[in-house]
């Protein structure tokens, strides 16, 4: 964030100075020669050069389903050759890139600019009606332990990698109606640059920390027989009571596998993105593009739930991930077969030893009882 | 200010050397440190983590030898050290580290964490902040000579009963012996087997050698404490014992911390060398084997495990010889899985055991010990270090453990050859 | 204006004081109150000083497993971090055409990434340990996060820098990377050279002892 705050205050320096070194560029036409339009026939022409038949200026099916067909239809047809001495060779001017590029700046940006917008509104409007929602009879500070020093570790790295990907994402989609009218063409045009390489340069990352997460944690995300009832119970957000779940409830359970899914998903489009070499021609690209930018809006839209249940939207949440230790009481409330286990095998540390823990001199522990009553 | 906070910030000052600059400019705050010490990991008391034990020099340092410390002063924003900067840390220096050394073993940056901790012991006993227990024990040593109260009457008596059960002579103030023995409180008082030894290993060997009545103690309560002048003052005792003596040799008994303040300590504690040698008794023990002075017959059919005193092979370098030793008298000997210079310390170094307060932490450190010693299956502990051993024994009667605890010199003793009557 | 100053003065102001508080700090380590040791060596301490710089590189057998992830990430950050800082091309062409006159080959661009992925990926572990784990936690100074923070700040702004094709992006990598020389001599950074130091005074009192460190 400081970086990408940093790159944009030097845009905003830089552009003014920028804009003035640079000459005025003469067109490069021969003199004698009439500018007003000679290649537009040519263009009309070339743009029919592509050897899959007529170009059609307005499509009428849906567009991924069309780059599906068409990624079919270009193995079969044979084609003319260009200079590029490459995949696409057949293809002289990428007219089709238009749908494309008009798909991506108009109805992906836009969509995703709503749901982005709409997902803060849910959760402030939730947030307002409902409140953070408290453990029945307040927190103990009693404490069990959740997760180990390396689960946490894992999770918040996965986390911040995410985090950096989604605001460099997010910039890269939405920077040119939102950013552009703020800060110019200039400012904006470093701070995407800048978002492409650390977009790019973070990507594989990614892709690392979600393996790490599926190792430390799938076996404890296996649905089991009492998720149903969670479900039904819409979770303890509807209605009265919390619902009943073991280490993990199903909605962390479903998020977990949203995670783990999606997340490969837009790994592999990304990777298939950022390394053009192994002989995908544009229209995969841009049919992983779209893969790429709608998977990973909804990741985002979710996400943001996550983290308001995981922080404000629950008591005694983000302890867990914090300190790796949860009140019993928020583990008895959510998580009521894993709580009732901890009872059992006596897994509870006091409040005292629990200030030990963390490094707090024995007669400056007090448990954290200013919730209860 | 109170008079009491300025010394003991003086000393500390004092103690900031060139090690303590690349120590504190190379520490990354990494935290590995506290996987290698039993107070934490007995414990998960991230307080007991080594190089936290050291904070009020880092603060001290950093208030007045780093850069921002300086820029702080100089805008009259430096905060300065407190009581409670000192009084806080007097439980982690004191109770929470038994000087083990296993710290520096680990740092990646190579920082010798329990040098510091001496260094801040040295700071918190001249600012008064020191346990009543380890406080009691050096003012006996400086009164009367020994922590434990011992005297000259006690170790003559002692003289006697070995006398009559080795009949052998005990040499007494024996002037130009080649070898002084000295001898730790614990062994006077608790384990008289060790002199014993002494008598029928040297008598057998031929080796000359005598006590002396001016000094016979070796403990260093001043060391344990951190006091350096005080510790001082009792390596001259012994320093004096043996000039008198005109001995070339003084033998430190197995008691680890006895060893660091004579071998290693004591000349720079009283600012010269020294004009005879040092030698730990299993380093003797070692070399007369080697010139085949010491004969050894039999063999333990027990199986029998050793547990390395930290002062005397972390710290000490006498890491081989109570393995070759051992390896003479005994058939059935294992190593424990961390054994040798990584060894786990007993709980009780530093001043720990002689510290009342501590004796609660002491124990549920020992843990640590008594699953190495589990893991090995041993009916028998064999150690080198009479601190050690007490430490040791109590453990193992407070957990109900079925394990004998042996001084590796009075094994030695048992398994003497015969000598053809002459 | 800004370029100028990037480019010019401020450049050469941060390389003095790099350049003078490292070697004033490492003078201070060196020279200052270094008291000789009146017992008797058992052994020699110069040898024991550089047994214990090497052997510092491995972590001891008998911690290895409690401290991991630690190591693992250590190495990922540090190597990373080497790699990118002395073979990046553009550091290379930077360092010939700026400071040494002379070049090396720099890496390939398929290994900077590896690099930067490892260098990255190790920083974030280490940082986020750092705040995760009770101990460091308890034991980190304001200093520690920023030394993190600014270098990570330092790497993001290299390679958004990465295509060369913005003055504007390298200006901003250039300014990272004066302020980070200026904090480094007053910084936790130090311990890049007074690890050296730090090892072998230890391994000398070890190596004196007869203990292999």
């Amino acid at each position: 964030m400081l970086s990408l705050v940093l790159t944009l205050a030097f845009g905003l320096q830089l552009s003014s100075a920028d804009a003035s070194n640079i000459p005025p560029q003469k067109p490069n036409v021969p003199d004698g020669v009439s500018a007003l339009n000679p290649g537009s026939d040519l263009w009309r022409e070339v743009r029919r050069r592509d050897g899959v038949g007529e170009f059609n200026e307005v499509n009428q099916g849906v567009l991924v389903k069309d780059l599906l067909s068409e990624i079919q239809r270009s193995r079969q047809v044979p084609q003319g050759i260009s200079q590029v001495n490459q995949v696409d060779s057949g293809v002289m001017i990428n007219a089709k890139g238009r749908r494309w590029a008009a798909f991506r700046m108009t109805t992906l940006a836009s969509y995703s600019g709503i749901a982005l917008a709409a997902i803060f509104v849910i959760i402030i409007t939730f947030y307002v009606v409902r409140g953070k929602v408290p453990i029945e009879g307040g927190l103990s500070g009693n404490m069990v332990k959740r997760f180990t020093d390396y689960e946490r570790i894992t999770h918040w790295t996965l986390a911040v990698v995410f985090l950096l990907l989604a605001i460099t994402g997010l910039i890269l989609l939405l920077g040119r109606p939102l950013l552009i009218p703020l800060f110019g063409k200039e400012a904006f045009a470093l701070l995407a640059s800048a978002s492409k390489e650390g977009h790019n340069l973070f990507g594989p990352l990614f892709l690392v920390s979600l393996i790490m997460m599926l190792i430390s944690f799938a076996r404890r995300n296996i649905y089991e027989k009492g998720d149903l009832t969670w479900l039904l119970k819409g979770g303890g957000l509807i209605g009265k009571g919390h619902a009943s779940g073991g280490f993990f409830n199903m909605g962390e359970k479903t998020w977990y596998w949203m995670v783990i899914l999606i997340g490969l998903v837009i790994s592999i489009s990304g990777l298939i993105l950022v390394s053009p070499n192994f002989g995908q021609g544009r229209l995969i690209m841009e049919l992983m593009h779209i893969v790429h930018a709608v998977s990973a809006m909804i990741l985002i839209v979710v996400s943001v739930g996550h983290m308001y249940l995981g922080s404000i939207g629950s008591e005694g949440a983000l302890e867990g991930m914090k300190t790796g230790y949860v009140d019993i009481n928020w583990a008895d409330a959510h998580h009521d077969r894993w709580g009732k286990h901890c009872h059992e095998e006596d897994l509870i540390v006091s409040a005292e030893e629990y200030a030990r823990m963390q490094g707090q001199p024995a007669d400056s522990a007090e448990p954290a009882m200013e919730q209860g009553k | 200010m109170s008079e009491q906070l300025e010394r003991g910030l003086e000393t500390l000052r004092g103690e900031i050397d060139n090690k303590v600059k690349a120590f504190f400019s190379s520490c990354v705050r990494c935290g590995i440190c506290a996987e290698a010490c039993l107070f934490y990991t007995e414990t998960s008391d991230p307080r007991y983590t080594p190089i936290y034990k050291t904070e009020p020099l880092r603060k001290l340092w950093e208030n007045e030898y780093s850069f921002w410390g300086k820029l702080k002063s100089a805008l009259g924003m430096s905060q300065a050290m407190t009581e409670a900067d000192l009084a806080d840390w007097e439980e982690l220096v004191y109770d929470g580290c038994s000087m083990c050394g296993r710290c520096s073993m680990v740092c990646p940056v190579g920082v010798d964490i329990s040098g510091i901790i001496f260094k801040v012991k040295h700071g918190l006993s001249q600012a008064g902040f020191s346990p009543e227990g380890l406080v009691g024990a050096t003012q006996r040593a400086v009164d009367i000579g020994s922590p434990m109260g011992i005297t000259l009457t006690t170790v003559q008596a002692m003289i006697k009963h070995v006398e009559a059960d080795t009949g052998l002579k005990v040499p007494m103030d024996v002037e130009g012996a080649d070898y002084m023995a000295l001898l730790s409180s614990n062994e006077i008082a608790l384990y008289p087997e060790y002199l014993e030894s002494l008598v029928k290993i040297f008598d057998h060997a031929g080796v000359s050698w005598t006590l002396s009545s001016d000094a016979f103690e070796a403990t260093n309560a001043g060391l344990q404490l951190g006091d350096k002048s005080i510790a001082g003052q009792l390596v001259q005792r012994v320093v004096d014992g043996a000039e008198k003596l005109k001995v070339k040799n003084v033998i430190s008994p197995e008691c680890g911390h006895a060893y660091t303040a004579l071998r290693w300590e004591g000349p720079n504690f009283i600012g010269k060398a020294y004009p005879f040698r040092v030698v730990h008794i299993l380093e003797l023990l070692d070399e007369l084997k080697a010139e085949g002075r010491l004969k050894t017959s039999g063999q333990e059919s027990e199986r029998l495990t050793f547990h390395d005193p930290c002062s005397i092979v972390r710290r000490g370098g006498i890491n081989a010889q109570p393995r070759n030793l051992l390896g003479a008298i005994s058939g059935n000997f294992v190593e424990m899985a961390d054994h040798g210079n990584m060894n786990w310390c007993c709980g009780g170094g530093g001043g720990v055991s002689s510290n009342e307060r501590a004796h609660e932490l002491k124990l549920t450190a020992f843990n640590k010990k008594k699953s190495q010693i589990e893991a090995t299956g041993a009916e028998a502990l064999v150690t080198a270090c009479s601190n050690c051993r007490t430490t040791l024994e109590e453990g193992v009667e407070s957990n109900e453990m079925e394990i004998e605890v042996l001084g590796l010199t009075e094994m030695i003793a048992a398994h003497l050859e015969e000598r053809p009557a002459s | 204006m800004i370029q100028y100053l990037i480019d010019g003065p401020l450049w050469y102001f941060s390389l003095a004081v790099f350049f003078i508080g490292v070697v004033w700090q490492l003078i201070a380590v060196v020279f200052t109150g270094n008291k000789a040791d009146l017992s008797v060596p058992r052994d020699s301490a110069a040898s024991g000083a550089i047994k214990t710089f090497f052997s510092r590189f491995v972590p001891h057998r008998e911690i290895a497993p409690a401290i991991m992830l630690p190591v693992v990430a250590g190495y990922m950050f540090h190597l990373g971090l080497f790699a990118l800082l002395f073979f990046a091309a553009p550091h290379v062409v930077f360092l010939e055409e700026n400071l040494l006159g002379f070049g090396w080959t720099p890496m390939p661009h398929w290994a900077f990434i590896v690099a930067a992925q490892f260098a990255f990926f190790g920083l974030i572990v280490l940082w986020l340990r750092r705040l995760v784990n009770p101990v460091s936690r308890l034991i980190s100074t304001l200093d520690d996060h920023i030394a993190a923070i600014l270098t990570f700040v330092v790497m993001l702004t290299g390679c958004f820098a990465l295509l060369e094709g913005s003055t504007g992006l390298r200006l901003l990598h250039r300014f990272t990377v004066e302020l980070w020389l200026i904090y480094f001599p007053f910084s936790a950074l130090m311990h890049t050279f007074t690890f050296v130091p730090s090892r072998m005074l230890t391994g000398a009192w070890f190596g004196r002892r007869g203990v292999d460190a």
